[in-house]
């Protein structure tokens, strides 16, 4: 059993990347390895966006990497400085910055790039899903 | 030995050409995304003898472009169990975009 990192650049619904990324992220733990760490950068950080409402018949990218949150303890880490660039800010960010609004709810957590260095030194692999 | 992976057309973008000079003995290049154009034949020059047998196409990803069946002979079909199980193979892997 491996732990796996993933690294998300790929806004939700831009591109193909966040799903390729969910894939492989349920393909992992289908083969009984653990995905310890979904680290959200760039325009990845969309993906934590709790406002997220997609047609009802399409795949719901937010509630899908909740579940995988919830359900495999994966954390989902949001880089904080590209949230706070994109309107991708938590209660506590929305406080401190004195914005009406927040978007990230857990399991999505805003976290420093430091989180990602500690992901790639810690687990046994990274995988990067480009834009 | 690394894991390429390559998510662009041969036609968007110079990787390719990157790609040929990195790919170093033992590695593995799997496309996926609209990387599975190129893996049509005689599509992206990877054809080359240095990534010669060394090459997949991520299974789901050709069939959602309807290019399945068109795969050229030299290139292996992965799924997604596949993909995990390259990377599992090789500690290292590479995205170019």
């Amino acid at each position: 059993m491996l732990s796996y990192a993933l690294l998300v650049h790929a806004a939700p619904y831009s591109t193909q990347g966040a799903l390729s990324a969910l894939r492989f992220a349920e393909a992992a733990i289908a083969r009984g390895h653990r995905v310890e760490t979904v680290f959200f950068y760039h325009d990845g950080v969309h993906n934590a966006s709790t406002l997220m409402a997609p047609p009802q018949d399409e795949v719901h990218l937010g509630e899908r990497w909740k579940r995988l949150g919830e359900t495999a303890q994966t954390a989902l880490l949001v880089c904080v400085a590209a949230g706070l660039r994109r309107g991708i800010v938590d209660g506590t960010e929305a406080t401190r910055h004195d914005l009406a609004q927040y978007s990230v709810e857990p399991p999505f957590e805003l976290t420093g790039i430091g989180q990602l260095v500690d992901a790639v030194l810690t687990h046994d692999r990274l995988i990067t899903f480009p834009p | 030995m690394t894991l390429h992976l390559i998510i662009r057309t041969p036609h968007s973008s110079g990787i390719f050409a990157d790609l040929l000079d990195a790919f170093a003995d033992g590695d593995y290049l799997l496309l996926i995304e609209d990387g599975c154009y190129a893996a049509l034949p005689g599509a992206a020059g990877l054809d080359d003898a240095v990534v010669a047998g060394r090459i997949g196409v991520l299974r789901e990803d050709a069939e959602s472009r309807g290019l399945l069946a068109r795969v050229a002979p030299s290139i292996e079909i992965v799924d997604m169990d596949g993909f995990v199980a390259l990377t599992e193979r090789f500690p290292k892997s590479l995205s170019w975009f």
